[in-house]
C-alpha cells in the first residue's frame, strides 16, 4: 500500500507539473486579456504533433522538439493576437465574443489536425536509456523524470521572467490592473501580444512533454486538456499564474491518489468534484485574489 | 502662464446620455485647477477623456501643444500626464517598491538609481517602513499615497487627481494637501477633483464647477463660493 501511495505521489507530481503548465499559460492569457482560451487543449495537442512530425520525418528526439515548438508557437501566438484580438475590443461585449472566438478556434484547430493526421491515436516510439529510474522504492519511467525536469526548468524560467524582468513585472501588473498599467505609460497592446505569444509557446512545449509522458494522443485529445486547464485555473484563482502552478500540482496529486484509493469510475470525477467544491466554498480559488480587477 | 493642458469643445456621449458637452478649459504654469460638481456632473468622465481611457466624441485635447485627442492612455502618459483614481488602483500583489518601479521600468537608468528614486518617493509619502509589504496590505488612505507616489515616479508635468481625499482619515488628508501643494510648488500643473470643498478651496488657484456634463461657472475661490448657479446645482434649488 505504501508503495502504491508513493507511486501515486511521484506520478501525481510529474503529471501535476504538466497540468501546472496548462494552468500557467491559460492563467497568463486570462489575467492579462480576460480571454478564456477554449482552444488551449488543441494548441497543446498541436505541440504533441510537432514532436511527432519531427520524430517521424527527421528522427529528432522529442526533447529537441521543445525549442522548435516554443519558437514556432510563440510566433504563431504573436500573429494570432494581432489577427484576432484587436477586433474583439471593438465589439460591445468583448468577453463573450472572446468565448465564441476561442471556441471556434478550438474547433478549427481540431479539424485541421484531423485533416493532417487522421483520427487514429498516435504515439512517439522513443525511449530513454535506461528506460526507468528508481526514486526511493518507486520506479518511474525516465521519460516522466525528464518531463518533470523540463517542467521545473520552464516554470523556473517563467518565474524568473515574471518576477525579475521588466516585461515580466509589467505583465504581472497588467494581470492585477490593466487600466492602471496603461495609465502609467505601459503599452498594454504590445504586452498583451507578448502574453498571447508566451501562452502559445508554453502550450506548444506542454504538448511535446505530453507526447513524452502519456502513451497516446489524437486530434480529439485537446478538449480533455482544456478542461484540466480550466479546473487548474479555477483552483488556483483566475488570472493568478503562481496559484495555477500550485493548483496544477495539487490537482495532479489528487487525481493520481484517487486512482489509488477510489474505483476507477469514481477517480475520474475527482477533478470535477474539486472544481465544483472550490466554486461553492471559495469562488476566488484556493490561491485567488479577492479583488482581481 | 505656460499652457500645459488645453481642452476645446470636448463632448462625450454614452448611447443617448451626453456625459460631457462642449467642455473647454486650460491649465498650466504649476497651478492647481479644482473641479467641483455633484455626482454625475461629468468630472471623472472628463478626466477619463483627458487621460485616454475614453475616446471623446467631439472636441480637441492638447497637451503641451500636441494634439492627444483619442490617443491611447500610454501615449498620453508619455506626454507627461499622471493620474490617480477615486478608488486607488495599486498593484495589490506587488511590493510597494515594485509598484513604484513599474512606471519607470523602460527607462534607460541603472537599477540602483531607479531603486533609490523609488525609496526616496516612499520616504516622501511616509511609506518607506512598508516598502517590502504587498500593496494590498495597506489601508485605503495609504494606497492613495502609494498611487500618488507611483504617478509621480515618471515626473509628470500634468497630474490629475480624482477624489484624493475621499474616505481618508483627516490627519492623512492634511498630509495629502501638503503633498499636492508640493507638486504645484515643484511646477506641476494639478487638475483636482474633490467633493471635499474645504480642501479644494484651500488648494485651488482656479475653480471649475460642472453640472450635467457642462461647465456652469469658473473663477477664483470667492467667485465660485458665491456663485448662484453653483449653489443651486449643489442644493438642487
Amino acid at each position: 500500500m505504501t508503495a502504491l501511495v508513493l507511486n501515486g505521489l511521484v506520478n501525481g507530481i510529474i503529471v501535476g507539473g504538466l497540468y501546472a503548465l496548462l494552468g500557467l499559460s491559460l492563467s497568463l492569457l486570462y489575467g492579462v486579456l480576460r480571454v478564456v482560451n477554449f482552444a488551449h487543449g488543441e494548441l497543446v495537442i498541436g505541440g504533441s504533433f510537432v514532436a511527432y512530425m519531427l520524430f517521424r520525418a527527421l528522427g529528432l528526439p522529442p526533447l529537441y522538439s521543445l525549442p522548435v515548438a516554443a519558437v514556432s508557437f510563440f510566433a504563431a501566438g504573436w500573429c494570432a493576437y494581432y489577427l484576432l484580438i484587436p477586433r474583439l475590443s471593438r465589439s460591445d461585449d468583448p468577453e463573450t465574443m472572446s468565448f465564441l472566438l476561442m471556441y471556434g478556434l478550438s474547433i478549427a484547430l481540431a479539424a485541421t489536425l484531423l485533416l493532417l493526421f487522421g483520427a487514429d491515436s498516435r504515439s512517439i516510439d522513443y525511449s530513454f536509456n535506461p528506460i526507468s529510474v528508481a526514486i526511493g522504492p518507486v520506479n518511474v519511467s525516465t521519460a516522466r523524470v525528464v518531463a518533470l525536469a523540463v517542467t521545473i526548468v520552464i516554470t523556473a524560467a517563467m518565474g524568473w521572467f515574471l518576477f525579475r524582468t521588466l516585461p515580466g513585472k509589467a505583465l504581472r501588473a497588467a494581470t492585477m490592473n490593466r487600466e492602471a498599467t496603461q495609465i502609467i505609460g505601459i503599452n498594454v497592446v504590445r504586452l498583451s501580444a507578448l502574453a498571447f505569444a508566451l501562452a502559445f509557446a508554453i502550450a506548444g512545449m506542454t504538448g511535446v512533454l505530453i507526447a513524452l509522458v502519456f502513451p497516446a494522443f489524437s486530434p480529439f485529445s485537446g478538449g480533455e486538456y482544456s478542461i484540466i486547464g480550466f479546473i487548474v485555473i479555477v483552483l488556483g484563482g483566475l488570472g493568478n499564474p503562481v496559484g495555477a502552478l500550485i493548483a496544477g500540482v495539487f490537482y495532479g496529486v489528487a487525481e493520481q491518489m484517487a486512482t489509488v484509493f477510489l474505483p476507477q469510475a469514481l477517480a475520474q470525477i475527482v477533478g470535477f468534484a474539486l472544481l465544483v467544491g472550490t466554486i461553492l466554498v471559495r469562488p476566488t480559488g484556493l490561491f485567488g485574489f479577492r479583488a482581481l480587477r | 502662464m505656460t499652457t500645459v493642458l488645453e481642452v476645446r469643445g470636448l463632448t462625450k456621449r454614452f448611447g443617448g446620455l451626453t456625459a460631457l458637452e462642449d467642455v473647454s478649459l486650460a491649465a498650466g504654469g504649476g497651478k492647481v485647477v479644482g473641479i467641483v460638481g455633484v455626482n454625475g456632473a461629468g468630472k471623472t468622465t472628463l478626466m477619463n477623456c483627458l487621460c485616454g481611457i475614453y475616446r471623446p466624441d467631439g472636441g480637441t485635447i492638447r497637451i503641451d501643444g500636441h494634439d492627444t485627442t483619442g490617443h491611447a492612455p500610454h501615449q498620453i502618459a508619455h506626454r507627461g500626464v499622471g493620474r490617480t483614481f477615486q478608488v486607488p488602483r495599486v498593484f495589490g500583489k506587488m511590493s510597494l517598491i515594485d509598484n513604484l518601479l513599474v512606471p519607470v521600468l523602460s527607462r534607460d537608468q541603472p537599477d540602483a538609481q531607479l531603486l533609490a528614486q523609488a525609496e526616496a518617493m516612499l520616504e516622501q509619502m511616509r511609506l518607506i517602513h512598508l516598502r517590502h509589504n504587498f500593496a494590498e496590505e495597506l489601508s485605503g488612505g495609504q494606497q492613495k499615497l502609494l498611487e500618488m507616489g507611483r504617478m509621480l515616479m515618471p515626473e509628470p508635468r500634468l497630474v490629475m487627481l480624482d477624489e484624493p481625499f475621499a474616505g481618508v482619515h483627516p490627519q492623512l488628508c492634511s498630509f495629502m494637501i501638503e503633498r499636492i501643494a508640493a507638486m504645484a510648488a515643484a511646477g506641476r500643473t494639478v487638475l483636482l477633483i474633490s467633493h471635499d470643498l474645504t480642501s479644494i478651496y484651500r488648494l485651488s488657484d482656479w475653480l471649475i464647477a460642472m453640472n450635467q456634463g457642462r461647465i456652469i461657472a469658473e473663477g477664483g475661490v470667492e467667485d465660485i463660493r458665491g456663485n448662484r448657479d453653483v449653489i443651486e446645482a449643489y442644493l438642487g434649488g
